[in-house]
This record gives C-alpha cells, structure tokens and sequence, in this order.
C-alpha cells in the first residue's frame, strides 16, 4: 500500500490535520455568521407573517391566518408561537380533517415543553373537539397545573371553567362535581368570578352550591341584584322557600323589571301560602290549606280528564283509568274533610294531601306543566317527597 | 578568552530551551508515529463530514433564499409567478449548465458510482460548484427535483478534492467520494443510518469495518454540523401511527403492489423520454428546461402548487390529512409527470424528494381508499403516508434496505416496521419483475457508462462449493501406509489421484505415477507421511463461495471438502475440472 504524504501542504500528519482544523473552524465561523445573518431576515419576515395572521384570526378568517400562519413557519419553523397559534386556527377552523394537523404540531410541542400550560389547553381543547373526555381531563389538568406566562391564577380558573362545561356538556355529572368544588375553593373575590362559578354549580343542578356562591357575592356586594335574583332562584329550586321568598323579593325591589324574579316570587308566596305542613300555623289555618288545595286538585283533575278527553267515570284507558282512579280516591277521602277538626284524626291531613299529590303530580303527568296554585301544590308535593326520602 | 564563568552561565541559560525542544520534537515525533494511514483515513472522514455538513447547510440556505426571494413563502395558485419563474430559471440554468458545468448532468449517485469504480475517485470540484448553483436555483424557483443528490455530490466532490489534495493512497482515493456522498446525503436527509445504507447498498455495495467506519464518521459528523446550524427538528411531523391487526397487512400489502406499479411507470417514463430529449438538436436543450418550468407552473398554476420543488411541506400536510384521496392520487400522477419533466430536460436536481412525495401522495390515496371499502382498518393516512414513501424507495430507487431504515428513521417508530417491510417487499418485487433494470443502471447505461449494477450481484445466485463437489473418493490412503501397500492398493482404482489422509484433519494428495515412481526408487518400505510434503492441503467447506475454491484448484489436483461441524469428515472433493464445469467453461486438461 502506497503512503505518500500530501505535497500542497506540509509533509506532516499532525500538521494536516491542524490545517484541517483551522479550515474547518473558519467555514464554521463563516457559515454561522451566514445561517445568524438569514435566521435574522426570516424571522423579522416571519413576525410580519405571524401578525398578518393574528388579525385574521382575531377576524376568525381561519383560512387566511392558516395561510399566514404557514408561511410564518416557513420563515421561522422552530417558533413555538406561530406553530401554537397555526394549531389553534387549525382547531377552530372547523374542519374536523385539521384537527390531526393541529394535534400533531401540539404534541411536538407539548414533547418540548410539557409544562407549557398554553399547549396543554390547547392539547385540551382539540381532544374536546374530538369528544375525547379522558384527554380533555388530562390536558386541562396539565394547562391548570402548568407554567402560565402571566396572570396565572386567573387562567387556571378559566381553564378549570372551560374543562367543567365541557364536562357538563359531556354529561360527565360527577367529574363535573368534584372540577366545581374545586374551583368554589380557588375563586377569588371577585362578584364576576362567583356569579359564573354559580351559573356552572346551576347547571350541574347543584342547587346549594350555586346559593352559596350567590351568597358569596352578596357579601362582597350586598347591593348585586343579580346575586339576590340568583340566590332566589337557587334557593327555590332547592326547595328553601322561605329563603328564596327573602332573596327574590330583595332581587324584585332591587330590580323591579326583574320579571323572572317576579314570577318565582309569585310562585314562592303560593308556595308559603298554601303548605299545609308549614310550621307556626294555626290548625285553622292548616286546615283551610287543606281544604283549598283539596279543591284545587279536584278542579286540576276535572279540567286534565276534560283536556285529555278523559271520562272520569270510566275506565277506557291506561291513562284514563288512573284519572279515574285519583277521581275515586278523591270522592272517597272528601267525606274526611269534615273529620278535620277533630284531634282524634292525627293522621288525615296527611292522607288527603297524598290525594291532592298524587291528583297533582298525575296531572302534571299526563296534562302538562301545572300553574298558580297547582304549581304551589306539586312543588309541596315533591319537596315533601324529597325530605321523607 | 572567553571567562570561564560566563561561560558557564551561558550554558546553564541555554540548558531548559535544549530540554524545551527535545520534549517538542519527542511530542512531535509521537503524535506523528499515531497517524497511521488508516488512523488518518478515519480523522479525514470527519472532516469530509464537517466539510460536506457545512456546503449541504449553505446550499439548504441557497434554495431556501432562493424559493423565498422567487415564489414567495408560500406559493399561491392563479399567480403569474407560477410560470414565469420556474421558466426563466430554467432558461439560466440550462445557459449555465451547457457552458459553464457541462458536467454536472445526471444523477449525483452514478457519478460518485462512476468516480469509484472509474475515475479512481476522481470528481472535478467544478461538478459541486455547479451543482450547488444550478441545483439552488433550478430547486428553490420550483423544479420538481430534490435537493438530497446534489447534496451527495457536493459532499462527494469535497472529498474527493480533498482527497487529491492530500494525495492518499488511491485505494482509499477511490474511497472519498462515497464517504463525502454518505456525508453530503446524511446532512440532507437528517438521517444518518439511511445515508450510510444507501452509499453501501448502492454505491460501494460491500460491508468491511474499514468502509462501514468510514462512511459513518463522515455521516455523522455532517448530521452534528447540520443539526446545530439548522436545528435538529425532523423533515416531518409525524402523526401518531397504529399497526393493530396482523390482518391489516394485506392492505399494506396492496399498497406495495401500487407502488411498485407507479415505480415502475416512473422509471419507464424517464427511461423513455431521457434519451429522446438528449438527442434532439443541441439548441433545443437550452429550452427543455424552461418548458418542464412552464408545465410545472401550469400545473401549480391550475391548483395543484404543491408539485413544486422538494414538496416536503405538502408532504407533511398529507401525512396530517388535509388532502382528500382523489386530490392525493392526482398529486402523485402531476409529480411522476412534472419530476419527469424536470429530470429528462437535464436540470440538475435530485430524485429522491419526488419519490419520497409521490410515495407519501399515493400512501395516503390508497390508505383512504381501502378504508372507504374497509372502515375496520385502523392505520391513519399518516402512517399510510409513511410506508408509501418507503414503497417508492423501495420499487423506485431499487433499495430495499434503506428504504426501510429511511421510514424508521424518519417517523422514529418502529411500530410501523412489519407494514413498511411487507409494503416495501411487494413494492420491490412487482418493480424488479416489470423493471428488470433499476433506473441508476438504466441511467448509467444511457450515458454510455457500463458500472457494476450492486442490484444485479445482489439478486444473483452465487455458486458454491458443494455445487462442484464431487462424492468421496472410493479408495483414501492413509498417511501411515507404505508406498508398496500402497502402490497395490491403487492398482485396481481408475483414478489418477488419491486422497491421504496425514492425520484426522489434514490432508495431502499423491498421483498414482507418483507413488510407481517412488516404489521404483526403492522406496517402498517407507510411509506415505514421510515422503509427501509436510504442508497439508488446504480444506474447504461447502457452503464457501466456489470463487474461493479457485486459487486451490489449479495448485492442486484434488480439494477436499469437510464438513464444518467435524472437519473430520470428508464431505467430498473438488478438482479443477468438477470447478470448470460448473462455471459452464470446457473442462481443461494439461
């Protein structure tokens, strides 16, 4: 095998390769100087491309800023910005086929920079996108419990919120729960934060939780007549009638275009005015309650067989036989109402007020959704219902 | 006179700069000593990779600059760019080319082939410098060419002026140029293991520590220099591949058959229209390139701006999806069409970026046509996307190996490595079967050059040993026997020559004139061990290649053949004639 050392340059291995070397490091240096001065020019294009794109997207033109967003990349295509901001508008164009494309961006970020809480939510929302509730959960988890650039606390809140509507909406009841709890202890004083923590406890029908948060905006803000009109509401609909009276006519005198109010309050008072079971009346009272809601149900009853064409005496049919059964059962306890005033008869106020629930949670049934005192009369009945269960 | 004190004094001064040279020298003289040739070999390897990382970052710059200084960064359909760029570039490149570089026409890899096996690895420096021109602005106006084969030439050629430079020994002269070609493709690529592939499997077309060392050092070196300028972030974003049920392979099997077929349709069509155009009158040649432009701008110019250039963006956009099947079948035809155009009209350009996308588009419209029939199959059109690409190289560049690895090293999963080598298989076999002739040898034939086709010694049956075996003799003598028992014993024998067994595993061989005439010289009571030459006869085994046999055959009458578990055992014998005979030639006799 012929050696034959170079002739161009100095006879000597080591020298060669310190020549080499020399070389080497002056293309190194010249290239860098080249690859900084284009990294330069592209970016300073890609900036301009990236902000052509924010303004179509603030315009939600998706078309345009993906374009722009694209061509960003092209400039810059390491910049965890534009690649996060193209996944977004790849999201929210609406095209279900962008979605992998969004992802796959995402998750190459999210492979960078795991604790980065602006890909997690938005890692979070394309799996929401797709329906996904386990890597909804999971991605939201990581935005709340990540790194966020500024006001953090905040947009843990806000992710928290957007994670339980997603929850709510995917009928994911207790996941939902336990998201609320969670953010009712994170909240911070805040009366626009509690009013939209109880719209969520709301429509999680989480009746007491709701009424605390209107509560909690109440303290803050005694004068929030929405608060007053949401506590109202909560506590109706939890059944607390006599607190719902409270708030409801202080969200009514607050506001008194507040028509919804007004018409819970109506109700309220019905309510109040006409149970029969309520503490610190007189018997006479208690039994004039029963008497009238014992003639409201067989007037509810009467006007149901009448609308659904129903002959009260016969027994045509399934829903026919069971007016026509309350309607005998009716006419067997009236004979008791005159039994009322007498001590011995501890027990019939109850029977006739099973009558007049059943008259009214059957006609409730079969005729529709009651009004005024038959409303009154159901909303005793199933608040009953639910203290004995 | 001189005082003796100063004297002394001088002496003592001068002593630590005597001891500082002599330790200098004595360094010098070590490090000297530690470069061997192939000590040196491999370090120059390294900067063959730094060299070649370094042009490949610039040329990636020069198309980048040029596509965005030309087309925009992202090209928009119904522009009067579409056509008037890719033409006009054409025009100046066809100028440059036919005064300037005449040489730098046709595929990178059959001129780094021819410098091998040719030109003792000569590649003119001039074919990188015009490369990177050409290329740069035939790629970055919208050429539908790659910029992988310029690269390997541009690292080919640093080498191989490096390499002449430095004037090492012609073996591993005739070395550089694939070293710098796996350099200049690995920084391409980003992907050093396909890079190193494809130089052996189909530059070198051997394995030894030395080559294998060599092309890799030079690889990764050039990858590290690429990943720091240019970050180290994949060609691809690659979307998250399934491969559930063994079942789903017959899909991909499909897919391999397609892609053979299109393989096949691709390399026909520049096999067909290559030579036509070379031969029409010279002037033309000025304007094939401008008019592959111009039909490349149409078409980007009729909605499809994707077919321009490398295409990898468009790529990426597929294996996400975001095109429908029937507009991933049309993208895969315009690019056989359009790539075909640029390459034949002799624009200077790779081919490995369109077979990459034309194997990515055609993926993903089988993918979404088989599942349109069969809604069962979990494989996403990206991981469709992905063997396409895979079957292109596979059926196309004719590299089975590579084109696995290439998919491998590309998507970084290996979930997809039995879809990818079943699709590659078919896709190989259907190509090799309708395609005898891979395109680098139809190419390298075109342009009068005949190489060795690495395909055809790959794919041929190799001869061996027990193929030109013959039984064992009837009559072997053993070592110990006297030449007079002996010469008796082979009396009755037809043969001419004997085995001697000399001990259990060594063997020797006696002509029956020989042992007449030993007997005759009266040396009959002496044994056979004592008169035969103390060299044993070489053994062979069977599976050897009968090449090897060859060097034995004509020193030595008779070969034997022992089995390698025992080599005890006598397997048979081989002779020069039994050898001939195999190899079809007229046994010879002396």
């Amino acid at each position: 095998m012929s050696w034959t050392l170079p002739k161009l340059v100095p006879r000597s291995a080591p020298v060669v390769l310190l020549i080499l070397t020399l070389g080497a490091s002056i293309g190194f240096a010249g290239v860098r100087h080249l690859v900084t001065r284009y990294n330069a020019n592209q970016q300073a294009r890609g900036r301009k491309l990236y902000a052509k794109g924010i303004t179509a997207a603030e315009a939600a033109r998706y078309d345009d800023a993906i374009d722009a967003f694209r061509a960003a990349l092209t400039c810059d295509p390491t910049n965890s910005q534009y690649q996060l901001s193209l996944a977004r508008a790849l999201r929210d164009s609406g095209d279900p086929r962008r979605l992998d494309e969004a992802e796959s961006y995402l998750i190459a970020l999210w492979q960078r920079t795991p604790q980065d809480a602006a890909v997690n939510l938005a890692l979070a929302r394309v799996a929401a996108h797709r329906g996904s509730v386990e890597d909804a959960t999971r991605y939201y988890h990581n935005a709340m419990y990540g790194v966020w650039n500024a006001d953090a606390d905040s947009s843990r809140n806000k992710a928290r919120i957007e994670l339980i509507e997603f929850l709510l909406g995917k009928n994911a009841r207790a996941q939902a729960d336990s998201e609320l709890i969670a953010l009712a202890a994170s909240l911070p004083a805040n009366p626009a934060a509690h009013l939209q923590a109880a719209q969520l406890f709301t429509q999680a029908q989480d009746y007491a939780g709701a009424l605390s948060q209107h509560e909690a905006v109440l303290r803050i803000d005694p004068t929030n007549a929405a608060a007053m009109a949401g506590a109202g509401d909560a506590a109706y609909r939890s059944g607390n009638y006599t607190l719902a009276q409270r708030y409801l006519r202080a969200a009514v005198n607050a506001n008194p275009e507040d028509e919804s109010s007004r018409r819970l309050l109506a109700s309220t008072d019905l309510v109040l005015g006409s149970n029969p079971f309520q503490s610190h009346i007189s018997d006479v009272e208690r039994n004039r309650r029963i008497t009238a809601a014992f003639d409201q149900a067989e007037q509810r009853l009467t006007e149901c067989a009448r609308q659904t064409e129903v002959d009260l005496s016969s027994n045509s049919s399934s829903a026919g036989s069971t007016l026509a059964t309350l309607q005998s059962h009716w006419s067997a306890v009236k004979p008791d109402l005159k039994q009322l005033r007498s001590p011995a008869e501890t027990d019939l106020p109850d029977a006739i007020m099973d009558v007049v629930f059943q008259i009214e949670r059957q006609t409730a049934a079969s005729c529709g959704p009651p009004q005024g005192l038959d409303l009154a009369l159901l909303l005793i009945s199933e608040r009953r219902e639910a203290v004995s269960q | 006179m001189t005082d003796p004190v100063s004297a002394n004094t001088a002496a003592t001064s001068l002593q630590p700069r005597v001891v500082r040279l002599q330790i200098r020298e004595r360094l010098f003289s070590t490090l000297e000593g530690a470069f061997n040739e192939e000590v040196f070999f491999l370090i120059l390897c390294v900067f063959i990779g730094i060299f070649s990382g370094l042009a490949v970052v610039c040329f990636r710059l020069a198309i980048d600059w040029t596509h965005l200084a030309l087309l925009g960064p992202l090209p928009q359909t119904h522009s009067w760019r579409l056509f008037a760029v890719p033409s006009l570039a054409g025009l100046l490149v066809a100028i440059l080319v036919l005064h300037i570089f005449p040489g730098i026409r046709g595929s990178g890899v059959n001129q780094t082939k021819a410098a091998l096996y040719i030109f003792n690895g000569f590649i003119p420096f001039r074919t990188a410098v015009g490369k990177f021109i050409c290329a740069g602005i035939a790629i970055g106006a919208g050429q539908s060419l790659g910029p992988e084969d310029p690269s390997l030439q541009i690292g080919a050629s640093i080498a191989s002026a490096l390499g002449r430079q430095l004037q090492i020994s012609r073996e591993k002269l005739r070395l550089m140029a694939p070293v710098g070609a796996a350099a200049g493709l690995a920084a391409a690529f980003n992907a050093p293991i396909s890079a190193v592939l494809f130089v052996i499997e189909e530059v070198i077309g051997r394995w030894s520590a030395g080559i294998l060392g060599s092309v890799v050092l030079s690889a990764v070196s050039s990858v590290v220099i690429v990943r720091f300028f240019l970050g180290s972030e994949p060609l691809f974003r690659i979307p998250v591949t399934t491969f559930k049920r063994p079942s789903e392979l017959i899909a991909y099997a499909v897919l391999g058959i397609a892609g053979g077929v299109a393989s096949v349709a691709f390399a026909k069509s520049i096999g067909y229209f290559r030579p036509r155009l070379k031969a029409l009158p010279r002037w033309t040649q000025y304007f094939q390139p401008a008019i592959a432009g111009l039909l490349i701008g149409l078409v980007a110019f009729l909605g499809a701006p994707q077919v321009m250039g490398a295409g990898y963006d468009s790529m990426d956009q597929a294996m996400h999806g975001q095109f429908a099947w029937k507009f991933l079948a049309i993208l895969a035809v315009l690019k056989i069409l359009v790539t075909t155009a640029s390459f034949v009209s002799g624009t200077p350009g790779g081919m490995f970026a369109p077979t990459l996308f034309i194997g990515a588009m055609l993926g993903g419209a089988v993918g979404d046509v088989e599942r349109i029939f069969f809604p069962h199959l979990t494989g996403s059109t990206g991981t469709y996307v992905l063997v396409g690409m895979g079957v292109l190289f596979a059926g196309f560049l004719r590299v089975p190996m590579t084109s696995v690895f290439m998919v491998l090293e590309v998507s970084g999963n290996y979930e997809i490595i039995v879809p990818v080598i079943v699709a590659n298989t078919f896709s190989y076999v259907v190509s090799r079967s309708l395609q005898p002739i891979p395109i680098f040898d139809l190419l390298t034939r075109q342009d009068g050059l005949i190489l060795p086709s690495l395909e055809e010694e790959r794919e041929e049956a190799i001869l061996r040993v027990e193929d030109a075996m013959l039984p064992v003799p009837k009559t072997i003598l053993n070592g110990q026997d006297y030449v007079d028992a002996s010469a008796r014993r082979v009396q009755d024998s037809t043969d001419s020559v004997f085995l001697v067994r000399m001990h259990p595993t060594s063997w020797n061989v006696i002509s029956r004139e020989q042992l007449q005439r030993l007997f005759r010289e009266g040396k009959g009571e002496l044994t056979l061990a004592s008169v035969l030459p103390a060299q044993p006869l070489p053994s062979l085994y069977p599976d050897l290649p009968l090449d090897s046999a060859l060097r034995y055959v004509n020193a030595y009458p008779l070969v034997p053949v022992v089995n390698r578990a025992d080599s005890r055992r006598l397997e048979g014998v081989i002779s020069r004639d039994s050898v001939f005979k195999e190899y079809g030639a007229p046994a010879k006799h002396d």
